[in-house]
């Protein structure tokens, strides 16, 4: 189990893999589909203190085995996601994570209307790419002061080794490393280039990079995110020093795969090899090419030979 | 909704561009109606990363079918993850007797698992081939369907009629040829019919759909009151008197 706590209120995770913002819904969603209480906890879209609109023009480009989403953030505003999704928050069989987004004295009104509701657990912070590391100690401090709820600051994933600390200093609990980088690709129904957020395997080992080179030098716990698809992928994560992970994208591609990440943490995962069953082992549908035998193949059945006439 | 593994059991070509997959599904998939989609994956690998939209166009004993382009390759005995089925059904209305169906640039697929259930209930149909559409085999339609094939809109000769005899229209147009060509038929039935009734003209909106689920927030059509709905949950066919077409034109021209 991890425990992230400010002392006056504790987030605990009793499984170490989050479903991350962005991809799961606001309030479920995916609950129509998977089991998400074998989740630790569940973070919401981004939510901000007024309503944003969905992003004009495209918004979703395919990538070579990824893909580039702008969405514009929409969402209703604080108040009226509240009323909308409180009585599902109250309900969820795992903690709730508020992903807030906006200017410092945004997210501080939204952190103080949170910490009178019960429906939360936590906050999540996305730290926006433009933002100095004096800027970002200054928004983690503001909303610090207005939040009893632990506070994750989710940094952008190619300033994150810079803004870390001052992340840290500014009263982050903890932080997620990282949120999806920023990339342009051309659309091809309108021939433009588009710019928004990227997701795909291939950011694993950017995400893992700075995860490593950052758990040395905080003592506040890490949680991983970026290209997670495979246990192995999470693995690799907590190798690195993430003491969690976030799952985003991979839900969309396999959703079946969230489940059987979130399994292989779950403390049922088996270490020996012995006594293993295949099942057990490794996911079913999982690629042919990551699948290692671990148990030999029965024997053909015994299948007698003719009479000789 | 449900995720689960289908068998293409037969693929077979019905034109140059068109083929038609037989898939053996289980049960829990078998349950849906016209409108609805599922969203595959061919590939346990991620390439292509995010799910492809198909659409059924007819239902058996235990197969689904559905059509896709030519320039994808099958094999029978193919797995495939099905996601699904997703969205709402097409809002066809009992009362519905004549049903005009018009693809702009698009294959008709869409409408053909509608169509089996309006033209069991003896209602009429008319579909209006625009364009590309011109292309997709006649002989795969039912007998019972008019079929009027027009170059563009403004060669469909008898469109002032067609709109002002449906009780029902509905309409498929590829993005992002769908906004104009919706607004297009808008005006025409306000002029015709000097009132467009709510439940009479639905646009199909097929953006790029992610998640299947309403989470990612990528697939939102803006409505006129101002409310942003996901395709994939609340669509794929939306009543054109309530979409915001002026705003989602600005969307697919990149505004």
């Amino acid at each position: 189990m991890l425990e992230i706590t400010t002392g006056k209120m504790t987030l605990r995770l009793s499984r170490p893999v989050i479903g991350a913002s962005g991809a799961f819904g606001f309030a479920g969603e995916y609950g129509k589909l998977l089991d998400l209480s074998l989740l630790g906890a569940l973070v919401t879209n981004p939510i901000s203190l007024k309503a944003r609109r969905a992003a004009s023009g495209t918004r979703v480009v395919p990538l070579d085995s990824g893909v580039l989403i702008h969405t514009g953030l929409p969402n209703g505003g604080i108040h009226k996601m509240h009323r909308q999704h409180a009585a599902k928050w109250r309900t969820s069989p795992i903690p709730v994570i508020m992903h807030l987004i906006g200017a410092p004295e945004d997210l501080a009104e939204c952190a103080a209307f949170l910490d009178q509701q019960a429906e939360i657990a936590a906050i999540e912070l996305g730290i926006n790419d433009t933002l100095t590391a004096r800027e970002t100690r200054t928004t983690v401090a503001t909303v610090r002061t207005r939040t009893q709820l632990p506070l994750l600051a989710k940094l952008p994933l190619y300033q994150a080794v810079n803004l870390a600390a001052a992340a840290a200093d500014g009263g982050a609990d903890a932080l997620v490393i990282a949120a999806p980088p920023r990339g342009t690709a051309r659309d091809p129904l309108s021939g433009q280039l588009i710019g928004g957020r990227v997701y795909g395997a291939w950011l694993k080992p950017l995400a893992v990079r700075v995860v490593g080179q950052l758990t040395p030098r905080l003592s506040i716990p890490i949680i991983g995110c970026g290209g997670i698809h495979h246990p192995d992928d999470a693995r690799d994560f907590f190798e690195a020093g993430a003491r969690a992970v976030q799952l985003d994208s991979v839900v969309w591609a396999r959703p079946e795969m969230v489940i059987a990440i979130a399994k292989a943490f779950s403390g049922g995962e088996l270490t020996r090899m012995s006594g293993a069953l295949a099942d057990e082992w490794r996911p079913l549908g999982e690629p042919a090419e990551r699948r290692t035998t671990l148990i030999p193949a029965p024997p053909p059945p015994h299948v007698p030979s003719p009479p000789e006439i | 909704m449900h995720q689960r593994q289908a068998i293409i059991e037969r693929i077979r070509r019905i034109s140059a561009g068109v083929q038609r997959l037989e898939l053996a599904v289980e049960p829990p998939q078998q349950a849906l109606s016209g409108g609805q989609f599922f969203l595959a994956r061919t590939t346990a690998a991620y390439d292509p990363y995010l799910r492809e939209a198909w659409l059924p166009v007819a239902l058996n004993d235990k197969t689904i079918i559905v059509e896709r382009p030519t320039r994808y390759q099958y094999l029978p005995n193919q797995v495939v993850d099905l996601l699904g089925p997703l969205g709402r059904p097409f809002p066809l209305r009992d009362s519905a007797r004549t049903l005009l169906l018009i693809a702009y640039e698009a294959t008709p697929s869409i409408f053909l698992l509608m169509l089996q259930s309006a033209l069991a209930r003896n209602s009429a149909a008319t579909l209006v081939l625009i364009g590309q559409a011109r292309q997709y085999p006649l002989e795969a339609l039912p007998s019972a369907l008019e079929v009027i094939r027009a170059e563009h809109h403004e060669t469909w000769a008898e469109r002032a009629q067609h709109i002002a005899w449906a009780d029902q229209i509905f309409a498929v147009a590829p993005p992002p040829y769908d906004v104009p060509a919706y607004m297009r038929l808008l005006e025409d039935a306000q002029r015709v019919r000097h009132a467009v009734s709510a439940e009479l003209l639905y646009g199909i909106f097929q953006p790029p759909m992610p998640c299947g689920i309403g989470a990612c927030q990528a697939c939102l059509v803006r409505l006129q009151n101002g409310d942003e709905v996901p395709a994939c949950t609340d669509g794929m066919a939306f009543d054109l008197t309530r979409v915001n077409l002026l705003q989602n034109l600005a969307d697919s021209a990149g505004a």
